[in-house]
């Protein structure tokens, strides 16, 4: 093969002129540099300089709107990027950089930092319920207030001074008042001069200087009003609702110092455990924050009925799904690529345009087509085959049909893709090779099963293994096909005949309205990719036979 | 030439934060300058939002306070809320379904609200649905639940109960006057709940402050049990043939080929265009639907909640508006002046079929039991275990999955 020649050639000893133009080495450090720059012509330089000022203006304003939301650790990671970004475009002496330098950088964003965020996230219970920050909920908690028990109600009336104050007219069984913010309450029968005779609801007629608001007026300006307190503390009123006010209390202080919260009701002090407040007797306030809750999330994970129950047969099937999947679009693909190696076919271009509608289509119409096709009173498959035969297989609810079915469906789906690598690959041949095994007599079989097949191995291999990963996460196919049904009888957890891992897990964990556990589903991602990892590196390892026979081929 | 780029870069540096200056001053809570900056941002459905707007207008117009309507999909909504809410950017008022509340109150995404006397406005069990805890959360608009089809050509009285829809079931085939009679898809839970509390079932037993109780399942009392082993009869039998799904057993009914079934107002229009003769009724004995409510829910992160509520009292929650929500939604209103209003015979039949309905549970244990109920029906249906076998062990899935989180 011919990719080993010219990239083992010694570096650094061919003459830097010639290397610089082509961009492929870093020139020596005690060569003088600066000439390089005038080199460049002066409107190269300026639009490059124009559009590193752009990144680093748009990273940094990046980094601020990331710093003032909080997300401390992601702007030391668009800084670093934004800053490795720039030096390589900047410093000539990492000239080589500056081409995969966006590549890093996005990588860096894309893929580096979700990864790690996605393990920190696997040790915390950040989820429902435990959505919010720590300071979140402390205020959330601390603007909680109650109702003492001999806390008064009242109608209110309120009245605005030009200025923007407010005054409000109380009135109860209990008498009426005048309130204003920071004075005592006024009763009725004390009012001073300013305020005019009561009218028949018992509101007065006027308050010198402010305009009575009726109940439409009022909304305009019930946010400002609903934030004030009337009267003078300690007695003090709130608006509640247009039609209510209240006298209320904080519910819940906390104290730094202890890191308690207390109830002022009733004197409970509750205590953060696991990111919930939580009191002696177990009584727990809502909602809870986000905290770092260690392994937990994995315990539970080992411990939970999914791993003892159908979890062997679930985790079966989605080996053989997997490897099924692999081998049987793998086949179809290779031997439409070979038939169109044949030179004289006719129509080539128009029918291997065709075979690619499968993969063009997205896979959840066409999962959803087969899966009409299948159905058994109106299915295209299902009835043709009643009329042909008198009988046709319960594509969905047969737990062997159904595992059968998916398979037609997913080869059908994955062919066109695999014909295409083929078809590249079949073309990068020698013809040399062929043309000697010919001349020794070697017939088509014979040289489809000892040459093409070994040699488009070491160019596919890699890909057949990047296609089992994908299929042993196919949550699509399987969960639109039929949800992972036919359910298995007598389980003990929820699970069906067709569910890959990934599908039984999301259903035992997620689905159902249960809502999002983000700490739990990380935690099982990462138990996932740990176990396609092995099975990933395994499987190189496997190929790299392959490439040991192409070498001596 | 090199300090030419490193000047460059300093230069950048120090005109970004200026370029990137208004980041800085929207801090939220900040400022009291209330007035200037009150607005009120709803999140609706694209069904329920060209009305929001119409009203938002005319709100805007009397008290000077922008309303801003957002449209994105009802099921989005909730989505979403529980990411911009704590970030501080989400919407004051949200649209949403009443069994949201189990998540949504326990992380604390919306807010308590007071509507004082007004909740006597409301019918009772829509009320009910949107308590959670002892306190209200939102404002209902609609009530949704499931009746009781039949086909009056083929079935000339309602059934009495599961018993006699199998007797009838049976003698339309024996008489060749239909291919079926009462039909259901394979599967869904939903559909079935009200055919298990006819033969006395329940999923989570009720407190006596209509709250339930995740501690006592009942997919495995008597009555459940007893509702299982009707449905293996009808299905061993032929009655209900495998395999439909929901458009195939709608399709049966619409061409006359089935003669009884349940379904919701969803299927109102289709049923309609196909022409087929059909009567609504309540569930036969005393079937109790889940029903499912709509309203309105104010965010915890909202700085004006007494004016949102204000604004869900005063404007939304009136006859009149209640009364274009239900033209357009095709759901019978949850507030009785609306309610009353409603001649649609259709939707006052399902009103009447949920009169004894149970809200559907919105505690968060319901979701460990959609999936291991749903696989109970559907291994009866497909005729995988008995009755008994698949209600006994989907309880006993739930208890633990229960037990286990």
């Amino acid at each position: 093969m011919k990719r080993s020649t010219g990239s083992k050639a010694p570096l650094g000893q061919a003459t830097t002129g010639a290397n610089r133009s082509r961009g492929t080495e870093v020139p020596e450090p005690d060569r003088p540099v600066q000439h390089k720059f005038f080199g460049d012509s002066l409107a190269r330089v300026s639009v490059r300089l124009v559009l590193v000022a752009a990144v680093a203006a748009f990273g940094i304003l990046f980094m601020w709107t990331l710093i003032a939301n909080g997300r401390y650790p992601l702007a030391v990671l668009v800084f670093l990027v934004t800053a490795g970004v720039c030096v390589s475009f900047t410093v000539e002496r990492l000239y080589p950089f500056r081409w995969f330098s966006p590549g890093l950088a996005l990588m860096a964003i894309m893929l580096l930092y979700p990864t790690a965020y996605t393990m920190y996230v696997a040790f915390t219970n950040y989820g429902d319920g435990h959505l919010l920050t720590r300071v979140q909920v402390i205020d959330q908690l601390e603007r909680q207030t109650y109702r003492p028990e001999d806390g008064r109600q009242f109608t209110w009336t309120a009245f605005r001074s030009e200025r923007g104050e407010f005054v409000l007219w109380l009135q109860s069984d209990a008498g009426s008042f005048l309130a204003e913010p920071g004075e005592p309450f006024i009763p009725a029968d004390r009012l001073p001069n300013w305020v005019g005779p009561l009218d028949t609801d018992g509101i007065p007629t006027e308050i010198r200087g402010y305009t009575r608001l009726n109940r439409t007026e009022v909304l305009r300006f019930l946010t400002q009003i609903s934030a004030l307190e009337f009267g003078e503390l300690p007695e003090t009123v709130r608006v509640q609702s247009l039609d209510l006010v209240e006298e209320r209390r904080q519910r819940f202080v906390f104290d730094p110092a202890n890191d308690t919260m207390t109830d002022q009701r009733d004197g409970t002090v509750y205590r953060p455990v696991t990111g919930t407040f939580t009191a002696e007797d177990g009584t727990t306030l809502r909602p809870g924050f986000w905290v770092t809750i260690g392994p937990r999330n994995f315990q539970r994970l080992f411990t939970s009925p999914a791993l003892s129950g159908p979890f062997i047969r679930v985790f079966v099937w989605t080996f053989v799904f997997a490897f099924f999947s692999v081998l049987l679009t793998f086949t179809v693909g290779l031997f439409f690529a070979l038939v169109f190696d044949h030179p004289k076919l006719p129509a080539k271009r128009l029918i291997r345009s065709l075979l690619l509608v499968p993969y063009a289509l997205p896979a959840f119409i066409s999962v959803n087509i087969w899966r009409g096709m299948f159905s058994r009173h109106f299915g295209l498959i299902s009835t043709t085959l009643e009329a042909i035969f008198g009988w046709s297989p319960l594509w969905l609810a047969n737990p062997v049909w159904a595992r059968v079915g998916i398979l037609i469906t997913q080869t059908w789906l994955g062919f066109p893709y695999m014909m295409l690598i083929c078809t590249g690959a079949l073309q990068s041949l020698p013809n040399d090779i062929f043309e000697a095994a010919t001349i020794d007599g070697a017939g088509a079989l014979r040289k489809f099963w000892n040459l093409t097949l070994p040699l488009l191995m070491v160019a596919v291999g890699p890909l057949l293994i990047a296609s089992f990963a994908f299929n042993f996460n196919n949550f699509t196919v399987i969960d639109i096909y039929a949800e992972g049904g036919p359910p298995m009888a007598g389980t003990t957890t929820p699970a069906g005949h067709t569910d890959i891992l990934i599908t039984y897990i999301f259903r035992l964990a997620f689905a159902g309205g249960r809502g999002a556990d983000f700490g739990y589903a990380s935690a099982i991602t990462m138990v996932i990719f740990l176990i396609l990892a092995i099975i990933t590196a395994l499987q190189f390892r496997y190929t790299r036979v392959w490439e040991e026979i192409s070498e001596n081929v | 030439m090199r300090r030419f780029y490193v000047v460059l870069l300093l230069v950048a540096v120090a005109v970004a934060p200026v370029l990137a200056g208004g980041q800085r001053q929207a801090q939220p809570r900040a400022a009291f300058d209330i007035d200037a900056n009150t607005t009120l941002v709803i999140w609706a459905d694209e069904q329920r939002a060209p009305i929001l707007e119409d009203l938002g207008a005319q709100f805007t117009a009397r008290y000077g306070v922008p309303v801003t309507v957002q449209q994105m999909g009802f099921g989005d909504i909730r989505d979403n809320i529980k990411v911009a809410g704590p970030a501080g950017e989400g919407a004051d008022i949200i649209i949403g379904a009443h069994d949201w509340l189990g998540e949504l109150v326990a992380s604390g995404i919306v807010a308590p609200i007071e509507i004082g006397n007004r909740v006597n406005d409301f019918t009772d069990s829509s009320i009910a649905a949107f308590t959670y805890d002892g306190e209200l959360f939102g404002v209902p608009y609609a009530v949704e639940n499931v009746a009781f089809f039949f086909n009056p050509d083929l079935v000339p009285t309602v059934p009495r109960d599961w018993a006699e829809v199998r007797t009838v079931s049976d003698r339309l085939r024996a008489a060749g006057q239909a291919r079926y009679g009462f039909i259901r898809q394979e599967g869904d839970p939903y559909h079935f709940f009200p055919i298990q509390t006819a033969f006395g079932g329940y999923v989570f037993a009720e407190n006596p402050d209509g709250t339930y109780n995740p501690n006592d399942v009942g997919i495995d009392n008597a009555g459940s049990i007893q509702s299982a082993r009707w449905l293996q009869e009808m299905v061993t039998s032929g009655k209900i043939p495998g395999g439909l799904d929901w458009d195939t057993y709608h399709n049966l009914f619409e061409t006359g080929q089935a003669a009884m079934i349940i379904t919701g107002p969803w299927a109102l229009d289709r049923l309609n265009a196909s022409g087929v003769n059909y009567e609504i009724a309540p569930i036969p004995g005393g079937g109790r639907p889940f029903l499912g409510v709509q309203g309105f829910m104010v965010s915890a992160f909202s700085d004006n909640v007494p004016l949102a509520t204000a604004f869900l009292t005063e404007f939304v929650a009136t006859a009149d508006t209640m009364f274009t929500l239900y033209e357009r939604g095709g759901r019978p209103p949850a507030l009785l002046a609306a309610l009353d209003r409603v001649q649609d015979p259709a939707l006052v039949a399902f009103g009447d079929a949920g009169r004894d309905g149970l809200p559907m549970p919105a505690i968060p244990e319901m979701s460990a039991v959609w999936s291991a109920w749903g696989d109970a029906v559907t291994l009866i249906m497909q005729e995988q275990a008995t009755g008994e076998a698949a209600f006994t062990n989907a309880a006993s899935q739930i208890r633990s999955t229960i037990a286990g989180n």
